[in-house]
């Protein structure tokens, strides 16, 4: 081994070490099995973010399946967390309205809804809008197609009306 | 002078010794690559084992040794799970460890004109620059490990160690002193944590109230001085760490690029 190669291997040995300890620091494990699965799950976000950078990001496309069949069967609780998986970075408008979506459904009560799960909504509505201004949903069995209609639909739900005092509320049909 | 008993004529003497036919001739220097795989005037330093060992030692071990040094220097181990628990350095202990790279620069352990000088060559440069690193982020943490968490310990052991680094930083030092000096100061923060400040903690397997009664003593101090409870493990985790940077330091040479 001459000079350089040496001078190389160090600064590369060096810089590993370094960027590990950053790691541990960062990532704070609390046991030896808490290292490895702590730097698999940081490996694979900076590998999402990478496709992020380059433009090559694509959601789950077997896990969005999964909480589409869980959304169907009014699972919307695991619904949302396969959704969530698919899209970790919060990129494709379509998984993000269907999230809004499950909030809506889920928080959607024929005498008062749950507000907190109206206002989570909300937010993962503007995210689809922001995504893509013009997204209009092509399912069927959704009476609400686009962001803003469902922002609409939920703004509503969380206003206080004499309307609300209204008995015949109750007969009123989930969307 | 030929000594009397010595036979000067032309008598042949008998002398055991192993025929060789084609005995080694000595290399000569010259343009032929085939018969010289060697460059025209090998530098004798590059291939000496010894210099090869000194270079791995410089760049790869002792880089390893300071940074194994900035791994472990956070780490405390909880009671009494012994769950890791990494505590980042605060800002005092940047400001102590740039203090004493700039005591180790005036001392002469480190002769900064050799480690970064426009002679050498760029890659020499970034090695000597992440050995510096190293040095460097060891030094942090060895301060994060000898320095109280929190309350008043803390104040009172970075008082005294800013104390004794301002007055080392006018006093004049070689290198072999400062280590001493350096030596003693760190051990004794290594007490006084450890030793002193870990024996007044009481443990925390034991609850408030079973505290207050067993030990009030212990349960009285650790809230006065606000102490942190960690495992007794940590002791020993920091005491390595403490002998693996001095260790580091005296093998550290003046100069990494100078040749022997």
């Amino acid at each position: 081994m001459n000079e350089r190669i040496i001078q190389i291997s160090g600064i590369a040995v060096t810089g590993a070490y370094f960027l590990f300890v950053v790691f541990l620091y960062a990532a704070q494990p609390r046991s030896l099995d808490e290292v490895s699965r702590k730097a698999a799950t940081t490996i694979q976000s900076a590998a999402t973010r990478g496709q992020v950078i380059i433009g090559t990001y694509e959601i789950d496309r077997e896990r969005f399946d999964e909480g589409l069949a869980a959304f169907r069967r009014e699972d919307y609780v695991l619904a949302r967390d396969q959704f969530e998986k698919a899209d970790p970075e919060k990129r494709d408008a379509r998984t993000q309205f269907y999230i809004a979506y499950s909030f809506y459904r889920q928080g959607w009560g024929r005498v008062s809804n749950d507000d907190e799960l109206f206002g989570r909504a909300i937010e993962a509505a503007n995210r689809a809008s922001a995504l893509e201004p013009n997204f209009r949903s092509t399912d069927e069995n959704l009476k609400l197609r686009t962001p803003a209609e469902l922002r609409n639909e939920l703004e509503e739900g969380l206003k206080v009306t004499p309307n609300d005092f209204n008995p015949l509320k109750i007969f009123r049909e989930k969307k | 002078m030929v000594e009397p008993d010595r036979q000067t004529t032309n008598e042949i003497e008998a002398v055991e010794a192993e025929y060789i036919d084609n005995p080694p001739q000595p290399r000569e220097r010259n343009n032929d690559s085939s018969a010289m795989p060697r460059p025209a005037q090998p530098d004798v330093y590059d291939e000496h084992p010894v210099e090869r060992r000194r270079r791995v030692f410089t760049y790869i071990l002792l880089p390893v040794t300071f940074l194994t040094v900035a791994l472990l220097g956070g780490l405390r181990l909880s009671d009494p799970d012994l769950a890791f628990v990494f505590i980042g350095p605060s800002l005092v202990c940047l400001v102590f460890a740039a203090l004493m790279l700039v005591l180790f620069f005036r001392a002469g352990l480190i002769e900064f004109g050799e480690w970064f000088s426009e002679r050498l060559p760029t890659l020499t440069l970034a090695a000597n620059g992440a050995l510096m690193l190293s040095l460097f982020a060891a030094t942090v943490q060895l301060f994060n490990s000898l320095l109280p968490e929190r309350g008043i310990p803390f104040w009172v052991v970075g008082f005294c160690f800013f104390w004794s680094l301002w007055t080392y930083l006018f006093a004049e030092f070689d290198a072999r002193k400062l280590v001493r000096s350096l030596g003693a100061l760190l051990g004794a923060a290594f007490v006084a944590k450890y030793l002193v400040l870990a024996n007044l903690t009481a443990p925390a397997s034991e609850g408030w109230l079973q505290g207050i009664f067993q030990n009030p003593t212990k349960e009285a101090l650790t809230w006065l001085l606000d102490l942190p409870r960690y495992s007794g493990g940590t002791g020993y985790v920091q005491f390595f760490t403490l002998a693996l940077y001095l260790a580091g330091l005296f093998l550290l040479p003046r100069s990494p690029s100078r040749k022997r």
